[in-house]
């Protein structure tokens, strides 16, 4: 199996409705995307647990890709943090979770990345690292020598719509 | 002593369209526009005097009920890459990750 499409985890609702863990979006919280290969299968529907980064699905040492020059310092292990994320509730029965664009450094060196986890870096308690969601590329992307950048669609990196 | 901080200058160009750019940033930084000659794809710029190829990739999957990023004819891109001599960037257009309440 590989790569299919792009959602939010369903723990990460549950999780949010029923206080279980608590995610704090606009500045409090470091919220990351780490770079996957096409090895596993995104599910929506796993456990709080299978969402963290550098387990299950996520795990860095088969499904991790990053920077594999110049000591991994362009896209590290563990991902490259968002940077000032937003949390908006526009008309239409949207949020949307946002933030800039994600830009590796100038001369990394990346292969075959499909696409990301996004989670948070800061969450300690009751699962580390819990994922927010996974986002597809559409396929596969490299670079060699350059930036590898994350656009973020202008519908937001995460889309409730109720 | 007083010292005297500068402030770099770099100038960029877009080799798919007449669009030109001014930074004055310290960090590693590369701007985008939405480029006219990729049909307004989010497109990053080149520094000036760099020979460079920028080209959009489209979408290598099946579109399904994503929510993708689309050209200004409708097609799905996944990634805009520019080569240049000594490397290349990419910069991948994410699909939005969704998730939906409505029953109706």
């Amino acid at each position: 199996m590989a790569w299919t499409d792009s959602r939010i985890f369903r723990a990460f609702v549950n999780d949010i409705m029923s206080n279980t863990a608590v995610f704090k979006v606009g500045g409090t919280d470091v919220f990351k995307a780490a770079l996957m290969n096409n090895t596993g299968t995104p599910d929506r529907d796993a456990a709080s647990a299978s969402t963290a980064y550098n387990t299950g699905q996520w795990t860095a040492a088969s499904n991790e890709v990053i920077d594999s020059s110049g000591g991994g310092t362009d896209w590290p292990a563990g991902g490259v943090s968002l940077g000032t994320e937003t949390l908006t509730t526009s008309s239409g029965g949207i949020v949307m979770f946002d933030a800039p664009d994600t830009p590796s450094g100038s001369t990394a060196d990346i292969a075959s990345a499909f696409g990301c986890l996004v989670y948070d870096d800061t969450l300690t308690t009751p699962v580390a690292d819990q994922g927010v969601c996974f986002n597809y590329f559409g396929g596969s992307n490299s670079v060699t020598n350059g930036t590898f950048t994350i656009v973020w669609n202008a519908n937001g990196i995460a889309r409730i719509t109720v | 002593m007083r010292g005297v901080l500068l402030t770099p200058e770099r100038r960029w160009e877009c080799p798919n369209c007449t669009d030109t750019h001014l930074t004055h940033e310290t960090e590693p930084h590369t701007p985008f526009h939405a480029c006219r000659g990729l049909r307004g794809l989010t497109a990053p710029f080149v520094p000036s005097g760099i020979k460079a190829k920028v080209e959009a990739v489209e979408r290598g999957d099946y579109v399904g009920r994503e929510q993708v990023q689309t050209d200004g004819d409708g097609r799905p891109v996944m990634a805009v890459v520019t080569t240049r001599d000594e490397g290349q960037d990419c910069a991948v257009l994410a699909s939005t990750a969704t998730a939906s309440a409505r029953e109706d």
